[in-house]
């Protein structure tokens, strides 16, 4: 044992390992030369900004762009700024200065115009995808696919390769022919086990749906080139997952997404119908107008339909009539089982007219009102039994009691609302007569979908309710205002008692002082 | 009268009584005292007498309608919120027990501030009455005291916000101020802790101080009588007898003040709507909530918080709101004070500076209550109001209130010593009407009321404080 003391002594002295030395911030000399660089007029182009920022970058990340100078990979001061002005983080200016493909298409020095990528493609003349900013912003760049993902290529590699686009049509036909988009995309969107990777959740079935779509019918049968395909939706260089509001494809951007075709007469030009009358361009300004476009558009209601909610995504075809009113189904789904047990289910089927549609309209849907309950013959449900039920009595007479009906419950609500506060602000207990103000609200919008059963029976279910609760609510007003009366007459009282002893004390004040007075003027009567 | 005669003489039931009673505590001593009570007639009004009393009177309905509430009220993070709505939803009458507290709060609170504001005018604190004055003064404190505590009982948005803001000033207290805020609160922000506080203050502490300084209030009172006009003021009538004529007088008073209240309970039963007194109950405090917008604080405390939104953050090395209540601290001290500052009126001669000390804190506080009631700021729902024409407004209403009060007391009183109200207009139209800071504009008022107390000083007194010859 005692042999160990020298071996422990020589451990206990044994110097501990170095500890690694700290970050300085130091740059490496071949980015520290660029900072001597000056532009035309005179003044260093690189600043303190861009120092401060490289500072703040990793060592491993500031040697790989101290390599990038001295390989001239970055061609200089001003090319340099130009990328450190992205203020990317570091994991993103890792990728771009390890990215060849990158380094030279950014260089103004060394690229053309048509190749150049660049923050600000205004000013340099640069084309509208080639914006560096939208690029490394792109859902792809930031999961770290970058340029040779789609384009092939080697971004180590610090010359151009052959490979480079072999993977796409030769560039006289792909800017022609755009049909081989979906399958180039579906490369990887069409491939469960590559996407797990990436975004378990995405789903990878575009392409097959695409197919089926009008869209995918056209291009890829038709070999109409004209036809949307994925660039035409996503964009390029810049695409964004749908839950970005920049993205083309968010809810609020997705009407003018497709309506940069749809509302266009002239590229829209030549396409048709079934029934071969020439496809419309009005939908986007009508849907603007219309309760749903007011409620996404306007309110901001991202739960408002936009045109993918009834037309569908990849498998975008306009509805058949018989499909119609099942979308309409997927938000309004009490109505239309209302409808389903109605007279009139029988009667749209007999005529195959779009069940929602027929009243209601497609893409410019108006807020429904009580107003388009109507027996008159310019009316919504006259006009249309003035030419197909003979105008038949009895149902004009339905009508007439649902509009009586609901205008009765609305009018008297509103009439109880505004004495339901008067009396709250008397300090009365307003809470239960709020309540069932409250009841009968929602009474109302039962009752409304309930004229979708085109049945007095129906409809009575939804209207009882609402008048019971009306009733329920006068009767709580009279409450009230019983209470409030009993409280004016217990103050009137109180108020007369107390002025009658309030004139009591006074008189009796007056006999006082008269009383004083005879005694000051004649003391002996005191 | 019932004669001086021993216990067991003969006599009807209450006679016999007396003479019992008398036997035992001396009762006819105290009666021959009330006797010859007297208050003093012809100095001035007696209007201002009967303040004290009607002060005294709406206190009493604090204490009767309090704990008629507490027979319901359950303090507690479940319960206090809930006991109040059950209180003026379900409890007979329970609306009319809460509207008259809080109605009567704030009209002891008005019925005080112009006691004291008499007091001031009349001079009433002079010699021998000065312990009388500083014993108002604290019971002042107090009320105000109850008024804050009170606030937060019912546990709703309105009441939680206003403490977090009230409270928070405390920090501004040097050295002590963080701790003072923690035992406020009852740790470092507001919680049921606090409510409980608030509630042991509201409903044993603070009754049991003001019932002692009430005492001692009243006790100097009857001792030393009320105060009569000055020497100067000419007396010019006997005095009235106290029993029963003047307290016949004050129950009359007492009972139109009641009717009052009847109505005022009866057609605004949630108060008149102004910010600092309304008192419907809202929804229930929410700690997690945003903070509840355009808090203020009752209208008794809104011209201390006007003077802190004047200060800047920071001020000659202060923290701004340090710098604002330090200014609240001296104001109140010399306020305390002035029975020992008021040499003149001590002596019995005539004293128009502190006239015109109390009519300068009236512009003075005025003003700044009407800044912070946005008066002329148009304020729009989402939008703030704009202070400079709210300071533009509130200037001209300032003025033309000061300017009647002057010319009542230039020709129905001859005052002309006016250099302490002169000043503090002076302030006002600065920063109101020619949008000069607050603060600079203060700054300009007091060189020149300093200048004015300076001038007059080497001159005969006599001559320009408008003592009538």
């Amino acid at each position: 044992m005692n042999g160990l003391w020298p071996l422990l002594l020589l451990l206990g002295s044994t110097p501990p390992a170095p500890a690694p030395a700290a970050d300085d911030g130091k740059l490496p000399a071949s980015l520290e030369a660029l900072f001597e660089e000056k532009g035309k007029d005179g003044k260093p182009i690189l600043g303190d900004g861009e120092r401060a920022y490289l500072k703040k970058l990793p060592l491993h990340t500031r040697e790989l762009i101290g390599k990038d100078v001295e390989a001239l990979a970055v061609g200089g001061a001003s090319h340099l700024k130009a990328l450190l002005a992205l203020e990317l983080p570091s994991q993103g200016a890792a990728i771009v200065f390890s990215d060849n493909c990158i380094l030279c298409h950014t260089d103004p020095e060394s690229q053309k115009k048509i190749h150049l990528f660049s923050a600000d493609p205004k000013a340099t003349g640069s084309a509208e995808h080639l914006n560096l900013k939208s690029f490394v912003s792109d859902v792809h760049f930031r999961r770290g696919l970058s340029c040779s993902g789609c384009h092939g290529g080697s971004p180590e590699k610090d010359v151009m390769t052959p490979d480079i686009n072999a993977r796409w049509p030769k560039p006289e036909v792909r800017h022609v022919d755009r049909t081989w988009i979906p399958e180039f995309c579906a490369r990887c969107h069409g491939d469960p086990s590559f996407m797990r990777g990436f975004n378990p959740s995405l789903p990878t079935d575009q392409l097959s749906k695409y197919r089926e779509s009008q869209h995918g019918i056209l291009l890829l049968k038709e070999k109409d080139s004209k036809a949307a395909q994925c660039v035409s939706c996503h964009g390029v260089h810049g695409i964004r997952g749908p839950k970005s509001r920049q993205s083309l494809v968010h809810p609020q951007a997705i009407p003018e997404t497709c309506g940069r075709c749809h509302a266009d007469p002239k590229y829209m030009a030549g396409y048709k119908r079934d029934d071969g009358t020439p496809l419309p361009t009005d939908q986007l300004e009508a849907f603007k107008k219309s309760v749903h476009g007011k409620a996404l558009l306007e309110k901001g209601d991202l739960g408002a339909p936009a045109c993918n909610d009834c037309h569908g995504n990849h498998a975008a075809m306009p509805p058949k009539v018989s499909s119609v009113s099942q979308v309409c189904r997927t938000c309004h789904s009490q109505n239309g089982t209302f409808f389903d047990g109605s007279k009139h289910k029988q009667a749209f089927e007999a005529n195959r007219w779009p069940e929602c549609e027929k009243c209601h309209g497609k893409h410019g849907i108006a807020k429904a009102t009580d107003d388009l309950i109507s027996d008159a013959h310019d009316g919504l449900c006259g006009s249309c039994h003035a030419e197909h039920a003979k105008d038949n009595p009895e149902c004009n007479a339905t009508a007439r009691y649902f509009r009586s009906s609901l205008g009765e419950l609305v009018t008297t609500t509103e009439r109880l609302r505004p004495q339901a506060e008067n009396l709250a602000e008397r300090g009365l207990d307003a809470e239960p007569i709020l309540a069932s103000l409250e009841e009968a609200g929602e009474a109302i919008v039962q009752t409304r979908s309930r004229v979708h059963t085109f049945d007095r029976g129906g409809f009575d279910q939804g209207a009882k309710v609402g008048r019971e609760a009306v009733s329920k609510t006068e009767a709580l007003l009279e409450a009230a205002r019983k209470e409030q009366r009993y409280r004016r007459n217990g103050l009137l009282v109180s108020i007369g008692l107390m002025a009658f002893l309030a004139v009591v004390m006074g008189l009796k004040i007056r006999d006082l002082s008269r009383r004083r007075e005879r005694t000051s003027k004649d003391p002996g009567n005191r | 009268m019932i004669e001086a005669r021993p216990e067991g003489a003969p006599g009807t039931v209450g006679e016999r009584l007396y003479r019992w009673l008398d036997a035992r505590f001396g009762v006819s001593k105290v009666v021959e005292f009330a006797r010859h009570k007297e208050v003093p007639v012809g100095g001035h009004s007696m209007v201002w007498y009967y303040l004290g009393g009607t002060t005294l009177f709406f206190f009493a309905v604090q204490v009767v309608s309090g704990v008629l509430l507490l027979m319901y009220y359950q303090p507690g993070e479940a319960t206090s919120y809930e006991s109040i709505r059950y209180i003026t939803t379900k409890v007979p009458f329970g609306w009319l027990i809460r509207s008259v507290h809080c109605w009567s709060a704030h009209l002891m609170i008005l019925s005080l501030v112009v006691h004291m504001f008499s007091t001031m005018i009349l001079k009433a604190y002079r010699k021998p009455r000065e312990l009388t004055w500083v014993t108002g003064f604290v019971l002042f404190a107090i009320a105000l005291g109850f008024g804050f505590s009170g606030y937060l009982l019912p546990w709703n948005e309105l009441a939680f916000f206003a403490t977090a803001v009230g409270t928070d000033s405390v920090k501004s207290v040097p050295i002590i101020g963080q701790w003072l805020l923690e035992v406020m609160r009852g740790g470092p922000d507001v919680t049921i802790n606090t409510l409980y506080r608030f509630f042991a203050l509201h409903i044993v502490i603070l009754p049991l101080v003001m019932l002692g300084i009430v005492s001692a209030h009243l006790l100097f009172i009857q001792v030393q009588g009320m105060a009569p006009g000055m020497a100067h003021q000419r007396p010019d009538r006997p005095g009235l007898k106290f029993f029963p004529d003047f307290l016949l007088r004050d129950l009359l008073l007492w009972l139109v003040c009641l009717i009052l209240l009847a109505v005022l309970v009866y057609l605004l039963p949630y108060g008149p709507g102004i910010p600092g007194m309304e008192w419907e109950l809202g929804k229930k405090a929410n700690p997690l909530a945003p903070a509840y917008p355009g808090i203020k604080p009752e209208w008794y405390f809104l011209w201390v918080y006007q003077l802190l939104k004047e200060f800047p953050p920071h001020l000659a090395g202060m923290e701004g709101p340090q710098a604002a209540l330090l200014v609240v601290t001296v104001l109140m001290g010399i306020w305390a004070l002035v029975p020992w500052l008021d040499r003149r009126a001590s002596k019995g001669k005539p004293s128009p500076r502190f006239t015109d000390l109390a009519i300068a804190a009236i512009i003075f506080m005025a003003y700044l209550t009407l800044k912070a009631w946005d008066i002329g700021g148009n304020a729009q729902p989402g939008k703030l109001p704009d202070p400079r024409s709210t300071a533009w407004v509130c200037a001209w209403i300032t003025l033309g209130i000061a300017s009647v009060i002057a010319l009542v007391r230039l020709l129905a009183y001859r005052q002309r010593w006016m250099y302490f109200s002169g000043a503090a207009l002076l302030q006002v139209v600065l920063n109101g009407v020619f949008g000069v800071d607050y603060l600079l504009a203060g700054a300009v008022a007091v060189v020149v009321a300093v200048a004015g107390v300076v001038m007059t000083s080497r001159k005969d007194p006599a001559v320009q404080l408008g003592v009538p010859k």
